[in-house]
């Protein structure tokens, strides 16, 4: 009978897997295209010279990333280049200090911290930080925070102080505004926003 | 989906694919004792797995899903015994030979 | 024994060590959670996960190499090929782990500097050690292809478990690479590292363990290469079938398109089906044994390995990788309840298996059995489903508070992580914890002493054989 017959399952393992195989090949190069910067779901670097929402569309009935008006960094209006540079320098933070040990990104991580997907728009910025560290801008709280936690906990358990320099925090600051802006299909779901009926 | 639904949806999902695994259990001992008994418990803990499939449809799950759900739960019905089935062939002339 | 299966013994040796460091490192990660502040500037969490993930992972593969050292002199009837210069490579490998465990632990971290990735930590997980180290790694596993492969080359023999094992290998090989890289854009590094990831502990690491299982269950219960193998090809089908696209359940929320959450939440849901089969066989041969073996510790754990992976990965999996249900749970301790069960469930309980297997055979027992061994099985288990349980109330009130309701903002996750289920939960955890150490211990003895002590009638019928009494 062929179903006790080893070749008949193997030439079914083999087949199975080459299907499955070839269908991720095509896949996956139609989502490098979406993914890469200035693909459909990922904006270009250059987007961190702009304002970033997170807003519900009926359409699509999920939450997505708005880009909105010209928003300067730092002060600073990033060319392409230089946007490029702090990205790769706050992505090296990232992996330097091992923030993916505490942190998620895109909810990949450890659990012991916030994800920080969405962290350039939270308003613990503007509510917490930003008159504790009495900076003028969002960025500049985050910037500071990140230099020096130990000196603003905003609850018991503490952030630890990983010695990133001045410029490292500002490439980092750059690189979750960016970050804020990928199209995540929806996640972290209503970001911001309390749900009240349970 | 609120909270709620969330939680109610994702324990019904659990459940089903345990039952799925009770059924299995319970279909492989009934064979193993012979028992009719553990028999009419293995088809109860699928009817119970059906039983939760339906109370799914009723989730906020997507209309797809709960197609899926559906067409997985048939799914499920003949893998015991097909399993079995192909263990005892695969092992019958190891039997006969020994 | 041939040599092949003395380093094999070496492997084990070291795995249950790495085991054991993976508990404590578990054990003061933990506690950060439940005591604020504590090693805090010393050892800090980020610290403590990263070695309890990463000896996990070290702890399995080298539990793995060790099998396949075990059986491949039995399955190609001769000793390995190269088996010199693989055990050198065997401390070089132990070697490799305690500097990056050492530098871990003392510098920590760097400078934001491509030097840091090469010498210190990579930062992504599970593949965090430093480049200088993954390159260590990669020639170890080139060895042991080289080993395996030369060995079936040597004897003109490719029997079809290590056809499957062989050929398996080279996508183990070369989906470590992934661990090189560093990516700028976050999407395209998690889309890549998932491949890593997802195609190694759902893919190809389910097809060792699969061929590991088929050449035990032949010591183990003597059964016949030819039903061994049609499990084994069967198998291979289902899980490749649903496994590489079930890839796309990590595809939903990094920035990749929208059909990946029905792509990846279809062939997620279908995952379970395999794993049914599988609690099946593991009955059918009970069943037919009538639980008689001559090794109970190994059948048990082979028990064990069905019904964990089943619901460790099958029930708990299912649970949460629908995406509407994913877009709560996804990256809450519900995650680390799931990844507990179905690490323990797949992967370590099967490596416990083929290890009282070998040490049967390598203390000439005729029968392995005794009281300890039931102990750390027992509390072991039941170490871990408390754990998992306790998780499992925590990652639910974190998905419930946090996700759904709150919003997931920096305030949402602190009313989350101070919820009371949540703490309870989390409490409970360290209380499981020490009750799964404590397995640990007992298991450690009974590793180091089972098989050891003889009966008078064992002495004789040994001396008899050749061998020693």
């Amino acid at each position: 009978m062929y179903a006790e017959d080893p070749a008949f399952w193997r030439a079914g393992a083999i087949s199975t897997t080459l299907v499955m195989l070839i269908v991720l090949a095509f896949l996956t190069v139609d989502s490098i295209a979406t993914i890469r910067p200035g693909g459909a779901n990922v904006p270009d670097y250059t987007v961190i010279n702009k304002e970033i929402r997170y807003e519900f569309d009926s359409e699509s009935n999920r939450y997505r990333p708005v880009i909105g008006a010209d928003q300067p960094l730092f002060g600073r209006v990033y060319s392409a280049e230089q946007a490029e540079q702090a990205m790769r320098l706050g992505k090296l933070v990232i992996q330097s200090r091992n923030c993916m040990n505490c942190h998620t990104f895109f909810g990949n991580g450890a659990y012991y911290a916030p994800d920080l997907t969405k962290a350039w728009l939270d308003p613990a910025w503007q509510q917490m930080w930003m008159p504790m560290t009495q900076a003028a801008t969002r960025e500049e709280a985050i910037a500071i925070f990140l230099m020096h936690p130990e000196k603003f906990p905003t609850w018991s358990r503490q952030m630890p102080n990983l010695k990133i320099t001045r410029e490292e925090a500002e490439a980092l600051v750059a690189y979750l505004k960016w970050m804020s802006a990928v199209e995540t299909n929806g996640f972290p779901i209503h970001f911001g926003h309390i749900q009240t009926n349970k | 989906m609120t909270a709620v639904q969330m939680l109610g949806t994702s324990l019904l999902l659990a459940l089903f694919v345990l039952l799925a695994g009770c059924y299995g259990v319970l279909y492989c001992l009934a064979r193993l004792r012979a028992s009719r008994r553990i028999g009419r418990a293995a088809a109860a803990a699928y009817a119970l797995q059906g039983l939760t499939a339906g109370l799914l449809a009723f989730s906020p799950l997507d209309f797809w899903w709960k197609a899926l759900l559906l067409a997985s739960f048939v799914a499920y019905l003949p893998i015991p015994p097909l399993t079995w089935r192909l263990l005892e062939n695969l092992h019958e002339p190891e039997e006969q030979h020994s | 024994m041939f040599r092949s299966q003395h380093l094999a013994l070496k492997y084990f040796a070291a795995a249950m060590t790495l085991f054991g460091i993976m508990i404590v490192a578990g054990l003061l990660a933990s506690t950060q959670y439940v005591q604020d502040g504590f090693l805090l500037n010393i050892l800090d969490f980020s610290v403590t996960k990263m070695l309890h993930i990463d000896t996990m992972i070290i702890s399995l593969l080298m539990g793995f190499i060790g099998a396949v050292y075990w059986f491949v002199p039995i399955e190609l009837e001769r000793e390995t090929v190269g088996i010199r210069l693989a055990e050198v490579m065997f401390w070089i490998f132990c070697a490799a782990v305690a500097v990056v465990a050492a530098v871990f632990i003392f510098v920590q971290y760097g400078p934001a500097t491509e030097m840091s990735l090469w010498f210190i930590n990579q930062g992504r997980k599970y593949v965090e050690a430093p480049r200088w180290a993954a390159i260590g790694i990669t020639l170890v596993v080139l060895v042991f292809i080289y080993n395996v492969v030369g060995t079936a080359i040597k004897t003109k023999k490719v029997t079809g478990i290590m056809g499957v094992l062989m050929v398996d290998l080279i996508p183990l090989f070369g989906l470590y690479l992934i661990a090189f890289p560093s990516i700028t854009n976050m999407s395209e590094d998690q889309y890549w590292w998932w491949w890593l990831v997802h195609l190694w502990v759902e893919a190809t690491w389910e097809i060792l363990i699969g061929c590991i299982m088929a050449l035990a269950l032949m010591q183990l219960l003597g059964t016949s290469r030819r039903i061994v193998e049609t499990w084994l090809y069967i198998e291979v089908a289902l899980v490749l079938g649903t496994g590489i696209l079930g890839l796309g359940h990590h595809y939903f929320w990094i920035g990749t398109p929208s059909y990946w959450l029905g792509i990846g939440g279809f062939f997620s849901a279908l995952e379970p089906l395999p794993l049914l089969g599988m609690v099946v066989h593991a009955i059918y041969d009970a069943g037919a044994h009538r639980m008689k073996t001559t090794n109970k510790p190994a059948f048990f754990w082979v028990m064990a390995e069905a019904f964990g992976n089943f619901i460790g990965g099958g029930v708990f999996g299912f649970m949460m990788t629908l995406p509407q249900i994913n877009l709560f749970t996804h990256g809450t301790q519900w995650t680390v309840s799931h990844g507990h069960f179905a690490f323990w469930g797949a992967y370590s309980c099967g490596v416990l298996a083929v290890i009282y297997l070998a040490l049967q055979k390598s203390r000439a027992a005729q029968q392995l059995d005794g009281a300890a061994w039931k102990w750390s099985f027992a509390l072991l288990n039941i170490g871990m489903l408390g754990m998992v349980g306790a998780l499992l109330v925590s990652g639910i009130s974190q998905a419930f508070y946090e996700r759904a309701m709150g919003g997931s903002t920096l305030q949402a996750f602190i009313e989350g992580q101070t919820n009371v289920w949540f703490v309870q939960g989390i409490v409970m955890r360290l209380v499981f914890g020490f009750v799964f150490a404590a397995g640990y211990v007992v298991l450690i003895y009974d590793l180091l002493t089972i098989g050891k002590k003889r009966t008078a009638a064992e002495g004789l019928q040994a001396r008899v054989a050749g061998g020693p009494a």
